[in-house]
């Protein structure tokens, strides 16, 4: 049961116990964070579910697709840290991931 | 070009397709208070949507027939693919852009070819086509009346200038434009079964050959490129190729035509929210989206339980249709405070008129693009806009699919 921490774009942190087997994505969403539009619902369709990862835990994450990255360029807000939630698959290592939605475009 | 690419008419040459749009999506002027009394009535109804408003039903196999609109069981039915897929579509636009059309897939097989497709219709992209595409179509056309103080801008602009983006895109020959339009348009004609299938096989042959001749002899355009995509060393198969072309006409011209038309009017409904726009371009993006949530060119989409589901307490067995109804989450008023006000300065909420899912139209960032060069263009061009105080007003027409069939105004002194 990893927990996360997600900065809002308001700059409040939240607290969130994710199940495992959730998207960073879905997890953000399904705790009622609604600035999470991930409006294709989670098939790497859409760049509406951008979120700035914090740089520790970089090395964790599974490598960005070309798919997703193509999607992140159209993002006047892509950065180093920048990463589509709905291709995080959250597991016991990611315990404590620090992410921030990104502001929306 | 070479000969051996041919456009064909229809046998019958007299056929007009586009005296069809009232039979097969309706002419209703408001829809809106019905579909809000459904939703006070419960969030899913049994039957399906167009008979409930007036129309004929579609002819599909024989199967349950569900309505959708509460927004919750909307947003369900658009993303959860493990209950609910885009089979439906097979009976009707499978049946004429082909079953090589995204639109008629479920993932995985759907996402293979959709990549390809999002990759070319990406919002860095298509913005280049903003200036060597869109500006020019929409400035010579707007040339054609910007002298003459008066204009139908719904017959002589915006039902002219998507399809003009489009045919700039595929490089097609003048001399085929008129036949090509005729028979895209035909292609959604389901009241007349047999000119849609008509208008799919010519479509079908045309399209062919054109992309055997860009094989051969590539340029910059959209066939050329689509033509010799290679996917694990193969082009794309031929059904998904054809399919797709088919369907650009009616997802990337028809849509954007009502989009625009419906944007403009609405903006001369409201002068004060037009001229809050002439003084600052920056609301043009939520002039946008306003429009498109207040009234979407798509009302309805459809989709079939996979498998028996029970949604808003509605038991819906395995195979039934379901029309979802975009314009009803559009106009909740539990996510859009006063929904039926047309209001560019509302809290920007999500709407649902590009869908929401897999299927989350691909050509979107596109259809941004053209209308806001459009808008410029008649911010730029039409100063002291006003309707036609000679002319009727218009009227947002349609049950199915919605526009105004003309846009009288003037400008000028």
């Amino acid at each position: 049961m990893p927990n996360l921490i997600v900065t809002t774009r308001d700059g409040t942190e939240r607290e969130i116990a994710a199940a495992t087997g959730l998207s960073l994505m879905e997890a953000i969403r399904d705790a009622g964070v609604d600035e999470m539009l991930a409006l294709c619902g989670g098939c790497c369709s859409c760049a509406t579910c951008h979120v700035k990862v914090d740089p520790a835990f970089t090395g964790l994450l599974p490598p960005i697709s070309e798919d997703e990255s193509d999607l992140l360029d159209s993002s006047d807000h892509r950065d180093e840290y920048s990463r589509l939630s709905c291709q995080i698959p959250l597991t016991s290592e990611l315990d404590g991931l620090r992410v921030a939605i990104a502001p929306e475009d | 070009m070479e000969a051996a690419v041919r456009i064909q008419e229809y046998d019958d040459p007299s056929y007009d397709p586009f005296s069809a749009d009232d039979i097969n999506f309706g002419d209703m002027l408001d829809p809106y208070p019905q579909i809000a009394q459904w939703r006070a009535q419960a969030p899913v109804l049994e039957g399906d949507y167009r008979p409930k408003m007036g129309l004929q039903s579609a002819t599909y196999p024989d199967r349950k027939m569900f309505t959708i609109v509460g927004s919750d069981e909307i947003l369900t039915v658009l993303t959860d693919t493990d209950r609910f897929s885009n089979h439906g579509y097979k009976f009707n636009i499978g049946e004429t852009f082909g079953h090589g059309s995204i639109s008629v897939m479920d993932n995985p097989e759907h996402g293979r070819w959709r990549k390809i497709f999002q990759k070319i219709f990406l919002p860095q992209y298509v913005k280049l086509w903003g200036e060597t595409i869109v500006d020019p179509v929409v400035h010579n056309l707007m040339d054609k009346f910007v002298g003459m103080g008066r204009a139908d801008l719904v017959e002589q602009f915006t039902l002219l200038y998507p399809f003009e983006v489009i045919y700039r895109q595929l490089d097609l020959p003048a001399s085929d434009v008129r036949t090509f339009q005729r028979l895209a348009i035909g292609q959604t004609d389901y009241m007349h079964i047999d000119k849609a299938q008509e208008a799919s096989r010519k479509l079908g042959e045309y399209f062919t050959a054109l992309v055997e001749e860009r094989r051969r002899n590539p340029g910059e355009d959209l066939v050329s490129l689509l033509a010799n995509t290679e996917v694990d060393g193969d082009y794309l198969p031929p059904l998904v190729l054809i399919s797709f072309l088919r369907q650009l006409m009616n997802a990337a011209g028809d849509t954007t035509y009502r989009g625009t038309s419906v944007l403009l009017t609405a903006l001369l409904e409201h002068p004060d929210q037009l001229d809050a726009i002439r003084t600052d371009r920056k609301l043009i993006p939520f002039a946008i989206e306003e429009a498109l949530r207040w009234d979407g060119p798509v009302a309805v989409q459809l989709r079939m339980a996979k498998q028996d589901v029970v949604l808003g307490g509605m038991e819906i067995p395995a195979g039934s249709l379901l029309d979802v109804v975009a314009g009803a989450a559009n106009r909740d008023p539990a996510i859009f405070p006063d929904p039926d006000r047309f209001d560019i300065f509302r809290e920007r909420k999500a709407h649902f008129s590009f869908s929401r899912g897999p299927h989350i139209c691909v050509g979107q960032h596109l259809a941004r693009v053209e209308m806001t060069r459009a808008l410029h263009a008649v911010l730029d061009n039409l100063p002291n806009l006003r309707f036609d105080p000679d002319k009727p007003r218009p009227e947002i027409r349609g049950t199915m699919m919605r526009v105004p069939r003309h846009l009288h105004v003037r400008f000028g002194d």
